[in-house]
């Protein structure tokens, strides 16, 4: 009910305009989509998104496969290391923002603090256009990293000891293990977190919103909170449900298209 | 997405407890949303324990709700869900909405009513404000407080640096060179440990974006600028006195650098890291507390046209929905008594709305020994509230603030910026005009 409704609610407002209050909306046909795909700020938009997801899904894949592939070892500490590694994922995104606008604060935070160690100049992280987007690339990797981390960690335990043990009796060194079995038998994994991960960064929001709002000069405004603004702050509701189903268009065609290409490449077995 | 769903759900639950704790039958409770800054939280605890001396069947319960973005979207989810507040203190530019959803009630119907209020009091409100509470033309609200924007500064940087702590800057050019000589770089180390002046730039499409777009007008006015012509039908602000005031505002922005500084300017001058910002009277209780910090309030500087400040103030409106709309206008009628605005001024700092309040002896020596609230209290003679903008004003806001932060940030042109704004503001106007005639 509370699913199902909106969902289709919003598909029949992106037809129309509404302003909330009113009792009655008018049809517009495709007017919504089509003022949405000729405005310019809405590619801005769509690019800002894209640079987070290219900024995000790499490296945090990446580094959560590192992590869940050292953690994997028998090494000390091990339980106290991946609990730390998964903390961000608990936290309430609001309250992680609070906390990383301090990280990033120009004057008195920690970030600036310790580069000035190393002489590196105090950037305004939050308030440089250049700076802004790689400060949230940064903090939704720290965000999200624990999520993969164990879902790597799963899909390496996953994987059968026999395989490494056949692979060290024919000589395989320890690169050519990971290429050859760790990698290839982690693919499904890969796959799903990869999926996962581009759909979630298409999504993001709330870290947006408390640590830059969309701001400097519009860097960091996201399509979801480009959607908020249209919805929350002017009450175009009609033009903010087009954007959420173009949203929704986007991320089928990726998902599709990732389905596509990667498939081929995912491995079940040896 | 989740967390604005999840806030407004809060605000249901608490209104709806709210509406069921009424204690006895013949008292009467009514809620009372606002925005009062921490500061002025005790002060509002104080206006509204005096109202239950003078009313004691009738309980105000006041709710706190952050202001701008989030205050109107909860009023909306709440007209929306059926449980709007009886009264809520609202901003000029969220009338339009609440008019249009048919959701608050006009004043006229309260003022001539039988428990009415007498011309004389009406007319001692002041007019600028009365202005903002109407729209096209229409009272829906009643202002509670006034407000205007004054200069902020730090007597001990300026003696510091040698300058006179009784002497602020009068004009712009006294205020970029002020600002030049109080910013500093203590340690050598390229980078300014203390700031001379802040330029209020906000992101434009954040909460705090209105805010900057309000401290840019007396600037404009200074300059002999406009916001919008009377009829409502193209904006003004990209006059040369717009290209004037943002210039001023790009110049002192990149001279001291300010795109490195921290954008809480509050939390800045607290520590003594800035000496001179455009500040509020409704941050009064909050410096007053600071012992250590040796602050005034100076008139802006004036402009190469005048001096000016920009007025305005949150006003009260009443909601239909409420069951007790008559005791909503006790309260509200009683906010406006002269001694009622007198005390309200001397414990939040917020300005009084009517010129009686002036009068009155109390009132008087209070303003005396704090000259600070003196200095805002006599710049209401100079302040100018901009012409009424009816529709779409929250968007032509929108527009003057990209505007500015593409001017100083962006280190883009002022005129051209201000031009595309205007060009994209006059759209919207005949939008409007269209929808107006239909």
């Amino acid at each position: 009910m509370f699913v199902i409704f909106p969902l289709f609610f919003s598909f029949y407002l992106s037809f129309h305009k509404w302003n909330m209050f009113s009792s009655e909306s008018v049809f517009v046909g495709f007017e919504n989509y089509g003022s949405l795909i000729r405005s310019s700020e809405f590619w801005m938009v769509l690019k800002n998104t894209l640079i987070y997801t290219l900024g995000t899904v790499p490296l945090n894949m990446a580094l959560a496969l590192l992590v869940a592939y050292f953690l994997n070892k028998k090494i000390a500490g091990k339980r106290i290391l991946r609990t730390a590694f998964f903390t961000p994922v608990i936290m309430s995104s609001v309250a992680a923002a609070v906390i990383w606008r301090w990280v990033y604060e120009p004057n008195f935070g920690l970030l600036n603090y310790l580069l000035s160690w190393f002489g590196i100049p105090a950037i305004n992280w939050l308030n440089d256009p250049t700076a802004a987007m790689f400060a949230l690339i940064m903090m939704g990797v720290w965000k999200t990293l624990g999520v993969n981390m164990v879902l790597f960690s799963a899909g390496l335990q996953g994987i059968p000891e026999h395989y490494y043990e056949a692979a060290e009796i024919d000589g395989a060194g320890k690169w050519q293990r990971f290429w050859s079995i760790t990698l290839p038998l982690l693919s499904p994994t890969t796959f799903f977190i990869l999926v996962m991960s581009v759909i979630g960064s298409f999504q993001v929001f709330d870290t947006v919103y408390v640590l830059t709002s969309g701001g400097p000069l519009g860097t960091t405004k996201v399509l979801v909170f480009y959607l908020y603004e249209h919805a929350f702050k002017f009450f175009e509701m009609g033009y903010a449900s087009a954007v959420a189903y173009l949203l929704f268009a986007i991320i089928f065609v990726l998902t599709m298209l990732q389905t596509k290409y990667f498939k081929g490449s995912v491995h079940y077995t040896m | 997405m989740l967390l604005v769903l999840a806030l407004s759900f809060c605000s249901v639950q608490l209104t709806g407890c709210g509406g069921k704790k009424e204690e006895s039958q013949d008292k009467v409770s009514i809620t009372f949303w606002h925005s009062c800054v921490s500061s002025t939280v005790p002060a509002l605890n104080e206006l509204i324990a005096k109202f239950a001396e003078d009313h004691p069947s009738i309980e105000v319960k006041a709710q706190y709700v952050p202001t701008g973005d989030a205050l109107i979207q909860k009023l909306v989810t709440a007209v929306q869900s059926k449980t709007a507040p009886d009264i809520s203190w609202i901003h000029a530019n969220f009338l339009q909405d609440l008019v249009q959803a048919d959701a608050i009630y006009k004043m006229e119907e309260f003022i001539s009513g039988s428990d009415s209020l007498s011309q004389n009091d009406m007319q001692d409100i002041f007019p600028s404000l009365l202005q903002e509470a109407k729209w096209r033309g229409t009272l829906y609200s009643l202002p509670m407080e006034a407000t205007n924007l004054g200069l902020l500064y730090n007597r001990q940087l300026f003696r510091n640096a040698g300058l006179d702590p009784d002497r602020p800057p009068r004009t712009w050019e006294e205020l970029r060179e002020y600002a030049q000589k109080l910013t500093l770089d203590k340690n050598g180390d390229g980078k300014y440990e203390q700031m001379g002046f802040f330029v209020p730039v906000f992101p434009s499409s954040g909460p705090l974006s209105d805010w900057m777009v309000w401290q840019w007008y007396p600037f404009l006015f200074q300059a002999g600028g406009n916001v919008i012509n009377a009829e409502q039908s193209r904006v003004l602000f990209n006059s040369d006195a717009g290209v004037k005031a943002l210039t001023l505002w790009k110049t002192i922005y990149h001279e001291l650098k300010l795109g490195s500084f921290t954008i809480d300017y509050e939390v800045a001058f607290a520590s003594n890291q800035l000496a001179m910002a455009i500040d509020g009277p409704w941050n009064l209780p909050r410096w007053r507390q600071m012992k250590n910090l040796d602050w005034m309030i100076a008139p802006l500087p004036a402009g190469p046209a005048k001096r000016a400040t920009i007025v305005g103030g949150e006003y009260l409106a009443i909601f239909k929905q409420s069951r007790h709309a008559q005791e909503a206008w006790t309260f509200v009628k009683w906010m406006l008594k002269p001694e009622v605005q007198a005390l309200w001024s001397m414990k939040s700092g917020y300005l009084p709305v009517r010129r009686g309040v002036m009068e009155i002896p109390e009132y008087q020596s209070f303003l005396a020994a704090n000259p600070g609230l003196k200095a805002y209290v006599e710049q209401l003679a100079e302040g100018q509230a901009p012409n009424p903008i009816d529709f779409n004003g929250l968007k032509i806001s929108r527009a003057v603030a990209e505007a500015i932060e593409k001017a100083t940030l962006g280190k883009m042109d002022p005129k051209e910026m201000l031009d595309e704004a205007a060009e994209k503001s006059n759209k919207l106007l005949q939008t409007a005009e269209k929808n107006r005639d239909q």
